[in-house]
């Protein structure tokens, strides 16, 4: 999802300078001590193995065999505030890459979700239901937003490997 | 595109050629702050123009606000449900109709009396409270005495106490809007009596819930104060916070032409898919007594639609495959008065029953849609 990066500089909390992931990547550090050729492998098999990979628009995907599960990153989340209500598509829904798929409403507006795949939704969390502020308290694990079938692989390529989402954010500052 | 300039506002008129849209002459007139006024007191109209200038208009360089009023509807916020938050039964008999916003937040109800402020901006600079502060500052303008202030929900409060401004948002892919309401002479009568709802305890939803407020106009405090004042106002104290040099230009979002795509925008709001099905799944759970029987009535309503119904009727009043015929028949149907009835006097057509099982089968209808 697209946040506005003047809440940031709004936000006191936010300048600080990294917003901390919430569940240690492994791949990444490994990769700074790994050899070109093993890297190599690395990088292609990071499509399966469940690494995250990001949207601009604040989004993830993490792919495991065929299915990809869709959240939003802690940037969003921070930015975006308590979660209140999470408006998500209806199962067997067909989605295009950037399509809005769905809101999430916070204290802060209704911001909508766009895809960043294009699949098919074949779960979505229904602990939201119940428990919106999953989003905000575990945005990478328990606050998945929905599961999807990946009908264009190549898409994932064109998205950003967690460092390279890194890089962007602190981008964002300036 | 003819244009008709008069004390700084001009209104775009039909004759425009056909290549040139209200985007390009946006892009032509080369202004960072543009201020629009709606031409049309229609809901659905104006929420297609709120639909239709994140879309096709540039407001990565460019911000703009939008005022406009409508005649007399009740919208809600994006998850919300209208059985929850209004008294549908009283709206139909009043005529007023239902809509539903794609920003979130709660319930209003609009009448001439009340302004809307859109405040179009890209992400970067979206700020309610900046926008807030035109709003309070151009009233405080017009009348230094007036005591107005923001609050942190985005309210505007008058006197400390009174709500006559709330607030709502959406964030798009790369732009955003703010729009907030005010309440100069609405009909106090008819607001309260509409956001009452007359089902409220027999629902049990995770919809956003509204958050009710005691209001007041500003005319009660200043029957000075008309609309087209505050509005000229509000206008001019946006140019002077932003830094711009704001035309105001008047527009007709019934023009296709002008705005390619916004008449199919204006019809998506109007669809009961969007105003009713959006509503979140829900149930429904209510006693309702027939000749002096009390039945037990539980639905779960999910996209608007009757998705299990179960009745706890007396087994010597209605004979229960009756009672099942009658449940299966509302199962996956609109949860809709007029086509429940429409449903039930199909049933009564085509199962057979005695005349005794008919007038109670009525009786019984007429208790479910009471809910409706």
């Amino acid at each position: 999802m697209a946040m506005c990066a003047a809440l940031r500089c709004v936000s006191a909390n936010f300048s600080a300078a990294l917003p901390l992931l919430t569940r240690p990547a492994p791949i990444w550090t490994c990769q700074n001590s790994l050899r070109p050729n093993i890297l190599r492998t690395l990088y292609t098999s990071s499509r399966l193995s469940g690494a995250l990979k990001f949207t601009d628009k604040h989004e993830w995907v993490r792919v495991e065999g065929t299915v990809g599960t869709v959240g939003i990153s802690n940037f969003a989340q921070e930015a975006l505030g308590d979660v209140v209500y999470c408006g998500l598509p209806e199962v067997g829904t067909k989605l295009e890459q950037m399509e809005e798929f769905g809101a999430l409403e916070s204290v802060k507006a209704a911001s909508e979700l766009y895809s960043p795949l294009t699949g098919e939704v074949t779960e979505i969390n229904i602990n939201l239901t119940d428990n919106p502020g999953l989003v905000n308290k575990a945005c990478y694990e328990d606050g998945w937003l929905i599961k999807m079938t990946i009908e264009k692989p190549a898409e994932l390529d064109e998205l950003m490997d967690e460092a390279a989402y890194e890089k962007f954010i602190k981008s964002l500052d300036s | 595109m003819v244009l008709r300039l008069s004390n700084r506002a001009c209104v775009l008129s039909g004759s425009a050629r056909l290549k040139s849209t209200l985007s390009t002459y946006f892009d032509e007139m080369g202004k960072a702050g543009i201020i629009l006024k709606s031409a049309s007191t229609g809901i659905f109209e104006n929420l297609a123009l709120e639909d239709w200038i994140p879309d096709r208009v540039d407001l990565q360089n460019r911000s703009m606000l939008l005022l406009w009023r409508n005649s007399p509807v009740v919208v809600i916020g994006r998850h919300q449900n209208p059985w929850q938050e209004c008294n549908l039964p009283l709206m139909r008999r009043l005529g007023i109709p239902l809509a539903r916003r794609r920003s979130g937040g709660g319930t209003v109800f609009h009448d001439f009396g009340n302004i809307n402020m859109t405040f179009f901006t890209s992400k970067k600079k979206y700020d309610r409270h900046r926008n807030l502060k035109v709003v309070t500052s151009a009233l405080k303008a017009l009348r230094p005495d007036l005591d107005v202030a923001a609050t942190d929900r985005f309210d505007i409060l008058l006197n400390g106490h009174y709500k006559i401004s709330g607030t709502a948002a959406k964030l798009g892919r790369t732009s955003a809007y703010h729009h907030c309401t005010l309440l100069c002479s609405v009909d106090r009568s008819i607001l309260s009596s509409v956001l009452k709802s007359n089902t409220s305890e027999v629902i049990k939803s995770n919809a956003t819930p509204s958050v009710p407020s005691p209001v007041k106009n500003l005319l009660d405090v200043d029957p000075t104060l008309d609309s087209n004042t505050i509005m000229d106002a509000i206008a001019s104290q946006y140019s002077n916070e932003f830094g711009f040099d704001s035309p105001v230009i008047t527009v007709d979002p019934t023009h296709e032409g002008l705005m390619p795509g916004i008449h199919k925008m204006a019809q998506d709001l109007q669809t009961w898919e969007w105003i009713y099905g959006r509503t979140p799944k829900f149930s429904v759970c209510s006693s309702i007594v027939v000749d002096d029987v009390t039945i037990k009535l539980d639905m779960d309503i999910k996209n608007g639609a009757v998705g299990q119904c179960a009745m706890e009727i007396p087994e010597n009043w209605l004979p229960s495959e009756m009672v099942n015929e009658f449940t299966s028949t509302l199962n996956g149907s609109n949860y809709c008065p007029n086509e429940t009835a429409v449903l039930m006097a199909a049933f009564m057509r085509t199962v057979s029953m005695t005349a005794d099982v008919a007038e109670k089968i009525h009786r019984l209808c007429a208790g479910v849609v009471s809910v409706m």
